[in-house]
């Protein structure tokens, strides 16, 4: 009898709090957000996070979505896909959000990218690299770039601006890494004759030791080495290439685009390290500068580029819906299909193709006495339409 | 020449911190028959330890004190409160308890410091060498210099004092040791005293040597030390140092040499099935 009472009472509680959840939720706009907060990912995730905060307070302080306020709901998904999966669901049904960012790695964003697709949820994935994410559905969009494009961009940067002739390939052993170097060699052997790459090697993720890798490229002493992979595992060899006296150039990508690539490799040996990513620190645009100067005031570090990621990854949403002018999940996947020229926080967003793939200019960043400035922009159509 | 003479100075380096860091586990294994995964959290305390001591102070020499002695104090908490209580069980029950262990703690050392890795960009007092075209740096010096210096302690205290007969003694029979009056419990305690001590000295030569201080930097060493216990010989701890140096040595030369398609970390795991297949009681183990 107590019992019986006791889950009558459990019942009327929860049934309650739903309905105060629901009318709640009634004036305000709810946007859902993965994002690993534990685990090996979690810094990254802090960025995303961070940066997801000083846009949702952007959104609200300018009025809000359709009059109503901006709501984030952010669950830690570990980088792990069972664990997305499940609050996917979770945001779905509990939550009853209207768009969600992706805010974590690919595995975790390609498992959850065929749910919202079913449930036809507009998804943008904020720094995702794998070509399935996108594949799920016309429901499912990327701000970053894909891993081909960035690596065709760092191959022109390399070969045309830099004029290395003898390039050395080292990436970190993730698909991620591999699809990179296919673009940087593809546009080699299709648009650079005469350059010939003279070593290319993967190493294993967690590697970080670099010197078994580097005593061998010193020995054939390249004019430029092209390195993909993670500030983790760049800044690292920036400085054992250094204690080494290697003398050749060193060009990275998007992954070591972080100020703690300098804190790791040192300032002397990441001077004048240059990478393609898609955060333009010198774009003079406000809403560069303005986050830029709100991140590093609320957090007292420079921001990186998975946070600007996902800073658009919301804002694209964000935008789509009051073009839209309202959140009705079809309209608002149609208006960001139709996003054009919009002022982005990582470049002026061309748009997106068919497949979902956002369209805009790879940014190269130079290291200056230990920040990265800008050093030049690849915008040829041929290069950046994936 | 110059460059296998190089490759060599850096795979025994590799080798060295291997050792650091295995040799600790052996011990534990030897006394406890526990596989002690949370020994690799306890290195990683042990490098945010050293950089929080050394940020504050500027003084290596204090950062390494204080590190050795939180980390022996963490050791000694996880013995008395989390592996005594837990001996009565099967090996696995000890075991899962451990790697509880090294989650919670990685998941402490985030949520005190931060998910972002620190760099430890420590000032070394020694000087760098050069040997005609071959360089070894300040920082490859240091961890020579530490690591023959614990080696040659710990070898010291186990065969040339009484603490390190009663160690030996216990580890080959704990409850014979016991009943010929060697107090076991204050065995135990110093053993964990000693293994997480030494696993702070290589958290903080790692820390430097790799200028990344990170919550999860315990991962990798956590499985990899396990198939160095076993190659070395399970619970000997001259084994688990010979282990470590000759992967560290085979993992440079094969990378340097033979773009072997395999990942480096592989090869401990090759090597450990080998070691099962054909000498199941490890390189220097008694059967």
């Amino acid at each position: 009898m107590l019992m019986k009472f006791v889950r009558v009472m459990v019942a009327g509680v929860l049934i309650l709090g739903l309905a105060a959840g629901a009318a709640f939720s009634a004036d305000t706009v709810r946007i859902g957000a993965l994002v690993p907060l534990t685990g090996a990912a979690a810094a990254d995730g802090l960025s995303a996070l961070n940066s997801l905060k000083i846009a949702v307070d952007n959104v609200n302080a300018e009025g809000g979505i359709l009059g109503k306020r901006l709501e984030l709901i952010y669950y830690d998904d570990r980088a792990d896909a069972k664990e997305a999966v499940a609050l996917a669901h979770k945001l779905i049904g509990q939550d009853r959000v209207v768009a969600v960012v992706g805010g974590s790695y690919s595995m975790p964003s390609r498992a959850v990218a065929t749910i919202f697709q079913e449930e036809e949820i507009p998804f943008v994935a904020a720094y995702a690299v794998h070509p399935d994410v996108t594949k799920a559905g016309d429901f499912c969009f990327r701000n970053g770039f894909l891993a081909a494009v960035e690596g065709k961009a760092a191959a022109k940067v390399a070969t045309q601006m830099l004029g290395a002739k003898r390039i050395a390939l080292l990436y970190s052993d993730i698909d991620f890494g591999r699809t990179l170097s296919e673009g940087f060699k593809q546009y080699v052997s299709k648009n650079a004759p005469g350059v010939e790459i003279v070593y290319d090697q993967a190493y294993p993720f967690p590697e970080k030791d670099f010197k078994p890798y580097l005593s061998k490229i010193k020995e054939i002493s390249p004019d430029l080495i092209m390195v993909n992979g993670y500030y983790f595992q760049t800044g690292p060899i920036l400085k054992q290439a250094k204690g080494m006296g290697i003398k050749s150039m060193i060009l990275g990508e998007e992954g070591a685009d972080s100020p703690k690539l300098v804190e790791i490799a040192g300032p002397s040996a990441a001077e004048g390290f240059m990478i393609v990513t898609n955060l333009n620190r010198d774009d003079e645009r406000p809403v560069v500068q303005n986050f830029i100067r709100e991140f590093k005031g609320r957090y007292g570090f420079d921001p990186d580029m998975v946070g600007a990621s996902a800073y658009d990854g919301l804002m694209i949403i964000v935008d789509a819906m009051n073009r839209a002018g309202t959140t009705d999940a079809k309209k608002v996947r149609d208006a960001i299909a139709a996003t054009s020229n919009y002022n982005g926080l990582t470049g002026v967003i061309k748009g997106f193709d068919s497949e979902g793939e956002v369209v805009k200019p790879v940014q190269v960043q130079i290291i200056k006495l230990g920040e990265y400035r800008y050093f030049a922009e690849v915008d040829d159509p041929e290069v950046i339409t994936p | 020449m110059d460059l296998f003479l190089e490759q060599l100075l850096n795979g025994i380096a590799i080798g060295f911190i291997y050792a650091l860091i295995t040799s600790g586990l052996a011990l534990v294994y030897g006394i406890l028959r526990i596989l002690h995964v949370a020994h690799a959290a306890i290195y990683a305390l042990g490098a945010y330890a050293g950089l929080g001591i050394y940020s504050i102070t500027g003084n290596l020499f204090l950062a390494l004190i204080v590190s050795m002695a939180a980390c022996s104090l963490v050791g000694v908490a996880i013995e008395k409160f989390v592996y005594f209580p837990l001996l009565k069980y099967p090996p696995y029950v000890p075991l899962i308890g451990s790697i509880a262990l090294l989650l919670g703690i990685e998941e402490v050392l985030r949520l005190v410091a931060g998910p972002y890795i620190h760099a430890f960009p420590a000032e070394i007092p020694v000087p760098g060498f050069h040997f005609g075209p071959i360089t070894m740096s300040p920082v490859l010096v240091t961890v020579y210099l530490v690591t023959v210096i614990v080696l040659f302690g710990l070898w010291f205290l186990s065969t040339r004092t009484e603490l390190g007969l009663a160690m030996r003694a216990s580890s080959q029979d704990i409850q014979i040791a016991g009943s010929l009056g060697i107090n076991t419990s204050r065995i135990i305690s110093t053993t964990f005293i000693i293994g997480s001590s030494t696993a702070a000295v290589a958290g903080i030569l790692v820390g430097i040597y790799f200028n990344q201080v990170y919550p999860t930097m315990g991962a990798v060493p956590a499985y990899k030390t396990l198939a160095l216990i076993v190659v070395g010989g399970l619970g000997s701890v001259p084994g688990a140092v010979l282990a470590s140096v000759l992967l560290g040595i085979s993992e440079t030369l094969l990378i340097g040499y033979a773009n072997i398609p395999l990942p480096r970390d592989a090869l401990a795991f090759i090597a450990m099935i080998a070691v099962l297949m054909w000498r199941p009681q490890g390189l220097l183990g008694r059967r």
